[in-house]
C-alpha cells in the first residue's frame, strides 16, 4: 500500500464496503421497515379492532387480569413483562423470562376477558425489528455480527467521504448517459452524500444502542462490571431490589397502576414485575417518553408485597446520560410525527440505495473486457448481490403473503411465516446463479414487483371483511403498490444500466458454455 | 404542517445553489450564468438554507427543530436532484409552487 | 490494486486488517477504561462519556492503520498508543488486577 492517503482510503472504502455490504443491506432494509413496525403488526393482524380510548380503570383491570394469567402459567418465572392496552392496540401482551436455559414465554390476551386473544398468530413487525439487530440468529451472535458490520460501515462512511473528490461539485449530479459505471457511481454518491448526516447518525447511534455490550470496559473499570448499578446511577432505570429468598405475596397491581397514572402524565406503556413470588418483589410502571428526542421513559417503582412507591424516575438526567438517551432516541425516532417519519423512512431507503448501488458498482466496475469470461470472485459477488438486493424484498413480500394465505389454525403458524420469508429469499437468491447476469437482475426484480402486487390482491381478496378502518388498510396497500412500482422501475432501468450495449455481448458470452439449449 | 415550511424553503435554497453551477444552469437556461448571477444565486441558496433552519427552530424548538431541518433538507434535496436530472425545466414552475406552499404553511402555523 | 497481488501484499493487507480490528478495539477499550476512571465528572457520567466516544476512537484507529505508510509503522503507532494507555491505566488502578481489561494482540 505504497500510495497516497486518498488511494489507501479508496481501497479501504471499496473492500470494507464489500465485505459487510450484504449484511448491511439486510440491516438497512429491516431497520427502515421498523419505522413502521406498529403499522406492519396491525396490518398483519386485521382481526384487531381499535378502540376510542382506554380508561385508567380499564388499564387497572387489564393489569389484574394479566397477573391472574401469569400466576397460573408463569409462577416460576424470574420476571414478568406486561404491555398494557392502548387505543391503537387494545391487547394485553405478556412476556416472561424463565430461569436460564428455559425459553421465555409469550401470550396475547383480550383485556376484557383475560382469555388468549382470538387472532392469527404472527410475529408481525417485531420480526423485522429483531432481525434488524439480531439477524434471526442467537441474540449474542446476531448482535455481535451486526455491531461489527456497523463499525465497518462507519469506517466505510469516513473513508468514502475522504475518497470522494468532488462532493460539492457533484452534489446535484445524477448523470443519465449510457455509461453504466458512471450512472451507478452517481446513484451511490447522491444517496450517500445527500443523506450523509442520516447515515452517520443512524450508524453511530445504532452502535450506541448496544454500547455496553460492545464496549463494556468502562463499566468493568468503574463498576466492577455491574451494568445494573451503572444504569441505575445514570438515572435510566430504577434501582435493583435483590430477591430476599423468602416467599411473598404480590399485592393487587390494579391500585398500583392507578397510583402510577396519577403520578406521571404520559401514557402507561408496560409493567415489569421482578421476582414476583419473593418477599422483595418489585413492580415497575414504565411510561412512554415525553415529547422530545430523548429515549427516556419515566418510571415508578413499587414494593410488590405492600404496593408502596419506592422510587420515581422522571427526567433530570445529567448531560452525558442525556446525550446517550438522545442518541438512542434519534435511532428509534419514536418522537417523529407522521411527516418526519416519512422523511426518516426516505432516508432509510436512501441508505438501502447507497449500500445496494455500492455493491452493484463493485461488479460493474470489474466487468471483464470483451471476450473474457467472468472470474469466480465476480460471479460470487454478483450472486450474493442479487440474492440480497432482490432476495430480501422478495422474502418480505412472501412473508406478507404467508400472513394472508396460511390457514389460521395451522400449528406454529408464526414460525411458518418466517420459514416462508427465508424460503422465498433463498429461492430468489438461486436466480443469482443464472448465467446471464442482466436477465437474472431483470427477472428477479420484476418478480419482487409482482410479489408485492400479489400481496395487495390477496389482502383485498381475503381480509377485506376484517378491516376495521378500510381507508387505513388501503393506504398500507397503496404503499406496497408504490414499492412494487419502484421495483418494476428499477427492473426496467437495469436493462440499460447493468449491461449497456457495449457490454451485452460480453456478459452473455460466458453464459453460452454451461447453458444448453438457451433460446 | 410546520415541516412543509422548512421543506419548501430548503427546496428553494437547494434549487438556487444548484442553478448557480454552470452545468445545471445550462440545463434550464441557455448558457452558463455570468459571475454576478452565480454569486447572487449562491448567496440566495445559503441564505434560504439558513432560513429553513431558522424556521424549523422557530416552529419546533431547539430540540426537534434541527432534526426537522436535516430531514427536510434531505427530502427536498432528493426531490430536487430527481427533478433536475430528469425534467430540469420543471424547476421553472416548481420553485414558485414551493415558495407558495412554504408561505401558506408558515402563515397557517403563525396564525 | 494489481490484478494478481503477490503473497507479500496479501500478507500486508491481512496484517492491517488484524491490526485495525484487534489493535483498534484494544486501544478503544483501554481508552474507555482509563477515561471512565479519570474524567473529572460523576462516575456514571464519566463511564457514559468514555463509552460514547470509544467508537469514534476505534474508527480513527482503523483509518490510521490503513493510511500508515507501512504495516510496521502502523503497528508501532498502535502498539505505542496501547502501551501508553495501558501504563496510565495501571497507574490509575494501582495494579493490573483488572484482569478482564481488553488486551488485544500486542504487535
Amino acid at each position: 500500500m505504497k500510495q497516497g492517503f486518498r488511494q489507501s482510503m479508496a481501497w479501504l472504502h471499496t473492500w470494507s464496503g464489500l465485505v459487510v455490504g450484504w449484511v448491511l443491506f439486510a440491516v438497512f432494509v429491516t431497520g427502515t421497515a421498523s419505522y413502521y413496525r406498529a403499522e406492519i403488526s396491525r396490518w398483519m393482524q386485521p382481526e384487531l379492532k381499535r378502540e376510542a380510548q382506554v380508561t385508567p380503570e380499564a388499564l387497572a383491570a387489564a393489569a389484574d387480569l394479566a397477573v391472574v394469567h401469569l400466576q397460573t402459567h408463569a409462577g416460576a418465572a424470574r420476571t414478568w413483562f406486561v404491555t398494557l392496552p392502548t387505543p391503537e392496540r387494545p391487547l394485553v401482551e405478556l412476556f416472561w423470562r424463565n430461569k436460564p436455559g428455559t425459553p421465555p414465554g409469550h401470550v396475547l390476551l383480550d383485556p376484557q376477558t383475560g382469555a388468549p386473544a382470538a387472532m392469527r398468530a404472527t410475529r408481525g413487525g417485531d420480526f423485522f425489528y429483531r432481525f434488524h439487530f439480531e439477524l434471526n440468529l442467537a441474540p449474542l451472535w446476531g448482535r455481535w455480527i451486526v455491531g461489527i458490520c456497523a463499525m465497518v460501515m462507519l469506517v466505510a462512511l469516513v473513508s468514502g467521504v475522504i475518497t470522494h473528490r468532488r462532493i460539492f461539485a457533484d452534489f446535484f449530479t445524477l448523470r443519465r448517459d449510457k455509461a453504466a459505471q458512471r450512472g451507478w457511481l452517481d446513484a451511490h454518491n447522491v444517496s450517500g452524500v445527500l443523506a450523509l448526516p442520516f447515515h452517520l447518525m443512524i450508524t453511530y447511534t445504532g452502535v450506541v444502542t448496544l454500547a455496553l455490550m460492545y464496549m463494556p470496559w468502562g463499566v468493568t473499570a468503574a463498576y466492577k462490571g455491574d451494568q445494573f448499578a451503572y444504569f441505575a446511577e445514570t438515572g435510566q432505570i430504577t434501582k435493583a431490589r435483590p430477591a430476599a429468598g423468602q416467599p411473598g405475596t404480590l399485592a393487587p397491581v390494579g391500585p398500583m397502576v392507578g397510583r402510577a397514572l396519577a403520578t406521571i402524565p404520559e401514557p402507561l406503556e408496560r409493567l415489569t414485575i421482578v421476582n414476583p413470588r419473593d418477599a422483595n418483589s418489585t413492580v415497575v410502571a414504565v411510561f412512554e417518553e415525553p415529547h422530545g428526542l430523548s429515549h427516556e421513559h419515566p418510571q415508578v417503582a413499587f414494593a410488590g408485597t405492600s404496593g408502596d412507591v419506592v422510587e420515581v424516575l422522571s427526567g433530570g438526567l445529567k448531560p452525558a446520560a442525556k446525550t446517550f438517551t438522545t442518541m438512542v432516541g434519534l435511532h428509534e425516532a419514536h418522537f417523529a410525527g407522521a411527516a418526519l417519519r416519512v422523511l426518516f423512512f426516505l432516508c432509510g431507503l436512501m441508505g438501502c440505495a447507497m449500500v445496494g448501488s455500492g455493491l452493484v458498482l463493485w461488479t460493474v466496475a470489474r466487468l471483464p473486457k470483451a471476450g473474457v469470461a467472468t472470474g469466480f470472485g465476480w460471479r460470487l459477488v454478483h450472486a450474493l448481490n442479487l440474492g440480497t438486493i432482490a432476495g430480501l424484498p422478495a422474502g418480505i413480500a412472501a412473508y406478507f403473503l404467508a400472513n394472508r394465505l396460511l390457514p389460521l389454525d395451522l400449528g406454529a403458524r408464526a414460525e411458518r411465516e418466517v420459514w416462508v420469508f427465508f424460503g422465498a429469499w433463498l429461492a430468489v437468491a438461486l436466480v443469482g446463479l443464472w448465467p446471464a447476469p442482466r436477465r437474472a437482475w431483470r427477472g428477479a426484480l420484476a418478480l419482487v414487483a409482482a410479489l408485492f402486487v400479489a400481496v395487495v390482491i390477496v389482502d383485498v381478496a381475503t381480509a377485506r371483511a376484517l378491516w376495521d378502518d378500510p381507508a387505513w388498510f388501503l393506504g398500507f396497500d397503496a404503499a406496497l403498490l408504490a414499492l412494487a412500482a419502484g421495483f418494476a422501475l428499477v427492473s426496467h432501468k437495469v436493462a440499460r444500466f447493468a449491461a449497456p450495449r457495449r457490454m451485452r455481448r460480453v456478459m452473455e458470452a460466458p453464459a453460452a458454455a454451461p447453458q444448453m439449449g438457451r433460446a | 404542517m410546520t415541516l412543509l415550511v422548512s421543506l419548501g424553503v430548503s427546496f428553494l435554497g437547494f434549487a438556487a445553489l444548484c442553478l448557480s453551477m454552470a452545468r445545471h444552469h445550462q440545463a434550464v437556461w441557455s448558457g452558463p450564468p455570468d459571475r454576478h448571477r452565480t454569486l447572487t444565486l449562491r448567496a440566495a441558496g445559503w441564505g434560504l438554507i439558513a432560513l429553513s433552519l431558522a424556521a424549523a427552530i422557530r416552529f419546533d424548538g431547539w430540540n426537534v427543530g434541527p432534526v426537522d431541518w436535516l430531514g427536510s433538507l434531505i427530502g427536498a434535496g432528493l426531490l430536487l436532484i430527481v427533478v433536475q436530472s430528469y425534467r430540469p425545466r420543471a424547476l421553472l414552475w416548481m420553485t414558485p409552487v414551493a415558495a407558495a406552499i412554504a408561505l401558506v404553511a408558515a402563515l397557517g402555523s403563525l396564525v | 490494486m494489481t490484478r494478481a497481488p503477490t503473497l507479500q501484499v496479501r500478507a500486508a493487507v491481512a496484517g492491517r486488517v488484524v491490526l485495525a480490528a484487534g489493535g483498534g478495539y484494544a486501544v478503544a477499550g483501554l481508552a474507555t477504561a482509563l477515561l471512565s476512571l479519570t474524567l473529572p465528572m460523576p462516575r456514571a457520567e464519566a463511564v457514559t462519556t468514555a463509552t460514547l466516544l470509544s467508537f469514534a476512537v476505534m474508527v480513527g484507529i482503523v483509518v490510521v492503520v490503513f493510511a500508515a505508510r507501512s504495516l510496521g509503522r502502523a503497528a508501532a503507532i498502535i502498539g505505542g498508543l496501547a502501551l501508553v494507555l495501558g501504563v496510565a491505566l495501571w497507574f490509575v488502578t494501582g495494579s493490573l488486577s483488572i484482569g478482564s481489561s481488553p488486551i488485544g494482540p500486542s504487535p
